[in-house]
């Protein structure tokens, strides 16, 4: 065989492989969901400049519960269990908070606490149907200190507040439960499967579609076997918004935060609940938090851990009803 | 990227794989040693672990041709691991000065409960430094490159994340990260003792990997 010979095969081998279909990491719908902005069939609001990601069950007339995901970072969909209030009469309204989940993305520097809590006034005002309307908070980790930061700041219009596993209402406490729930072996699979792949995927500050499937697949830490928050197993969530992450986390260190100032003004009462099974929270921390308040309720779910919501809402469900049927 | 990726099919069979921290070697000492045998511990973006083999070339320029696999800590032992084929060259040679360009193509594998990772790269490297013939000191600057990766998703991510994945080869590249740092090392007999260390930083030179660092510690035995 000679040297043209095996050019020619080899030239034409090139040209079939090069048949194949061709992808791109940071094209929405590859790797993530598309956002409310590249799909416009999703549920989504236009409210205080941006367009989020939305969906409401239950009468609009009913007392409004809004549930407010963890993170930063996270999305509503481990949180959709809530709409079942909506067959009890109350109107649940679930939003990814901004940057997040399938919500619009924005640029890391413009994100502040303030903003969020702005996010969070637009939605009530977007669905609210009558002046009288009562409006109660659900939140989740993350979403359960933003709760707290909105009451703190605007504690008449809200009627009451669930806190499920609030990470922090202050710096101090959320480096507390940082460092008790992601502490990391660095000798074990789970921190390879954490870090290794640093050197596969890298993303541009503002390369959101990189930067959140690498958030996406280093989720599986959080459910690695032994997990100290007692997460049962892999969640569902759409998509992860990495910048958000990254800008809260840097408010955090740099500027600190405390959302407990004016907490003992709230006369309401409030419902702490968390995990049986999460090591880093429990009675102790639940005690801690709900002590900002005057008045309050904390209740133990039975055998799950930060994702009660998602792992255990039977258990969940009847000490929430309750506790909004006292309020309603 | 069909292209390139078919094209580092056709070429990585007739490479031999190595990675980032490849041998570190005292140019100074290898004058009648032929094969070097490397192992090594360290951080190389998790803890891992380095076997690694040299073969001088007996040429007009110094130069080494290496292979080199490394896996990192974990219970799970080959879902991740990286394998590296190259070069070293000695092309600055002065009296105790050196200087040398280090050219590697890599094949790695990640796999996690979410998703299986299998990347072609290439790593390109130069260090300078002084030699002496029992210890030595260098800088080093390089930069390696995720050219193609095949994402593989499992049924758990499907189900939880995201059912309309896609599944397949990526590029264009997928990554790129520069490494800076120093190397030293002592020789001793047929042994030497070295020891990397430097930072990482990612190819838009503003953000970094969750640990920015690298640092390794070596041993080599050379044979005659």
């Amino acid at each position: 065989m000679n040297l043209k010979v095996i050019v020619f095969v080899g030239l034409t081998f090139v040209l079939l492989a090069s048949c194949e279909k061709e992808r791109y990491i940071n094209e929405p719908g590859n790797l993530v969901p598309k956002t409310v902005v590249e799909d416009p069939d999703l549920p989504s609001i236009a409210v205080n400049g941006t367009t989020l990601h939305a969906q409401t069950y239950g009468n609009p007339n009913g007392s409004m519960v809004v549930f407010l995901h963890g993170g930063p970072g996270s999305d509503y969909r481990n949180g959709l269990n809530v709409r079942q209030l909506s067959d009890d009469g109350y109107y649940a309204v679930f939003f990814d908070q901004r940057g997040t989940g399938l919500s619009k993305r924005h640029k890391k520097s413009t994100y502040s606490i303030q903003l969020y809590l702005d996010d969070l006034t637009a939605v009530i005002q977007h669905y609210k149907t009558s002046p009288n309307q009562k409006v109660f908070l659900f939140g989740h980790s993350w979403g359960a200190m933003i709760t707290a930061a909105y009451i703190n700041k605007y504690p008449d219009r809200i009627n009451g507040a669930i806190f499920a596993e609030p990470g922090g209402f202050n710096k101090q406490l959320l480096d507390e439960y940082a460092e008790s729930s992601r502490k990391l072996n660095l000798l074990s699979e789970e921190a390879n499967d954490f870090f290794y792949y640093d050197q596969f995927l890298t993303g541009r500050e503002n390369e959101h579609e990189i930067l959140d499937y690498k958030m996406a697949i280093a989720s599986s830490f959080y459910f690695a076997e032994g997990n100290k928050e007692g997460i049962e197993g892999p969640s569902t969530f759409w998509r992860n918004g990495a910048i958000v992450l990254e800008a809260f986390t840097d408010i955090a260190e740099n500027e600190g935060f405390d959302f407990t100032t004016d907490l003992n003004q709230y006369q309401t009462k409030v419902l702490f609940i968390y995990g049986e099974n999460n090591e880093s929270y429990g009675l102790d921390f639940a005690e801690k938090e709900a002590a900002f308040f005057p008045s309050s309720e904390i209740v133990q779910i039975d055998n799950t851990g930060h994702l009660m919501i998602d792992f255990k809402w039977n258990a969940v469900y009847p000490v929430v009803l309750n506790y909004l049927n006292s309020l309603n | 990227m069909n292209l390139i990726k078919t094209l580092v099919f056709v070429i990585m069979p007739f490479c031999i794989f190595q990675k980032s921290i490849a041998q570190t070697v005292n140019w100074e000492t290898l004058e009648n040693s032929n094969h070097i045998i490397s192992v090594g511990i360290g951080w190389d973006y998790s803890f891992s672990y380095n076997l690694g083999y040299a073969y001088q070339l007996k040429v007009k320029t110094p130069l080494l041709l290496t292979a080199n696999f490394s896996i990192p800590s974990g219970e799970t032992l080959l879902d991740d691991f990286k394998t590296k084929i190259g070069a070293q060259v000695l092309l600055l040679d002065k009296d105790n000065l050196k200087g040398t360009v280090v050219l590697n193509g890599i094949y790695r594998r990640y796999e996690n409960p979410l998703v299986r990772l299998h990347n072609f790269g290439s790593e390109f490297k130069v260090t300078f430094g002084y030699y002496k013939s029992r210890w030595f000191a260098a800088g080093e600057v390089g930069f390696d490159k995720a050219i193609v990766t095949h994402f593989k998703h499992s049924e758990i991510f499907k189900e939880t994340i995201f059912p309309d994945v896609e599944d397949g080869w990526y590029e264009p590249a997928t990554g790129g990260n520069f490494n800076y740092g120093l190397l030293t090392g002592y020789s001793f007999k047929k042994s030497d003792l070295t020891f990397n260390l430097g930072m990482s930083i990612t190819q838009d030179f503003r953000t970094t990997p969750s640990i920015p660092l690298y640092l390794m510690l070596g041993y080599n035995y050379r044979l005659d």
